[in-house]
């Protein structure tokens, strides 16, 4: 079972379910406690100070297993504690724009600090809750403001993002209160990259694994370009889709893409081999 | 596999914001945007303060086009001190 929902589900289906997770002030991370959030929350981390450093990388790279677990452990720890995310389907998604209040479409730090990206040219992160209103009363200071979106809006912005391929992902501010719905892709974005390249659980697995079925699938490999994991690739022997549930963060991205609906996303519960792997 | 030093002169890269010719450049996505001011509220976002750095510096692969784009050159890149796992 997900520990977040063991936590802080409080009876809902789901943690991000739970509208007691998104009840308080966005931004209200002190200091110390953003300093060691990870890139996403410091600009400062994303230049070279990350949740690990250089040590980490030349530990990994001479096999020093030890190293790389006490570095790994301590950085997940104070991710955990403070600021992480976890993938969500656009179904979830969905179901949480009615949940949450402002609905703000902001600009987002991974894109401006690896792209450089233009505030214009940067609205893709949503975040939420009263906190929201300093964005707008200050648009300088939280780059570039804030578009305030009715949930409907909200569902139209989600699904051109989704379109263009980006994952939707739930990150706690102080967990664990949820304050902002990240859409992500590989490298750029901190979690996924800090995930992917360093093996450091910024990111967890969502609830979900995608299935192929052999029946169904077509060999059109229109579902290839989508996954931001690694996990899908087209199989040259058997003219498929071939998705390795163990990499699978379960984003539903390649699913939303496939026309004669061949890809089913099962419950990670379901399977005994994944439940626990997130 | 060797691991490189990547070394930018923030004095001589002006609002690397604006400019960002290394960050469209690197093939392997290496470079990003810091800042020199560490977690200070609202100067940590400010522009002004962005600093070029070899954020994912492990997938450098030394081919030095950030260092020919670079109008000021600012950047330099070295594979000397990287260690052999
Ligand atoms: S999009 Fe669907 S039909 Fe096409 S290759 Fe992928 S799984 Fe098969
Ligand atoms: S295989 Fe599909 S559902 Fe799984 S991570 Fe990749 S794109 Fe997402
Ligand atoms: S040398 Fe090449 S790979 Fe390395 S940071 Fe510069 S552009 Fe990127
Ligand atoms: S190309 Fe040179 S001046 Fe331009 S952002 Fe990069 S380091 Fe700075």
């Amino acid at each position: 079972m997900c520990v977040w929902c063991e936590r802080y589900s409080q009876g809902h289906e789901r943690w991000y379910l739970n509208p007691a997770n998104y009840a308080r002030r966005l931004y209200k991370v002190r200091k110390e406690e953003v300093e060691s959030a990870g890139a996403e929350a410091n600009p400062q981390a994303a230049g070279g100070m990350a949740t690990v450093g250089r040590d980490y990388i030349e530990a990994m790279q001479a096999n020093d297993h030890e190293t790389v677990e006490r570095l790994r452990t301590a950085a997940e720890q104070r991710s955990w504690a403070v600021h992480f995310g976890q993938v969500v389907t656009i179904e979830e998604i969905h179901q949480i724009l009615e949940i949450i209040y402002p609905i703000s479409l902001i600009t987002c730090a991974c894109r401006r600090s690896m792209r450089g990206l233009p505030d214009e040219e940067n609205f893709t992160c949503v975040g939420m809750g009263p906190g929201m209103y300093k964005w707008e009363r200050w648009p300088e200071t939280y780059r570039g403001g804030v578009h305030f979106l009715t949930p409907d809006e909200g569902k139209e912005v989600i699904d051109v993002l989704n379109r263009r391929g980006l994952v939707h992902c739930m990150y706690t501010f102080g967990t664990p209160y949820l304050g902002g719905i990240c859409n992500c892709d590989y490298p750029d974005c901190a979690g996924i990259r800090t995930a992917q390249d360093l093996g450091v659980k910024t990111l967890w697995k969502g609830h979900y694994v995608a299935d192929v079925d052999s029946d169904r699938c077509n060999g059109c490999a229109l579902c290839a370009r989508r996954c931001q994991f690694d996990a899908l690739s087209f199989s040259p022997s058997t003219q498929m889709a071939y998705i390795d549930p163990l990499k699978c963060f379960g984003c539903g991205l390649c699913r939303n893409v496939c026309k004669p609906n061949a890809i089913a996303m099962v419950e990670r519960a379901s399977l005994p081999a994944v439940a626990e792997v997130w | 596999m060797a691991l490189p030093t990547i070394l930018v002169d923030d004095e001589k890269c002006h609002d690397p914001l604006s400019c960002r010719k290394c960050l469209l450049v690197c093939p392997t996505r290496v470079l990003g945007l810091g800042t020199s001011v560490g977690p200070e509220k609202f100067k940590q976002i400010d522009p002004a303060f962005f600093v070029v750095r070899g954020v994912r510096f492990q997938f450098c692969t030394g081919c030095d086009k950030c260092v020919e784009v670079c109008p000021t050159h600012a950047i330099q890149i070295s594979f000397d001190g990287g260690k052999v796992a």
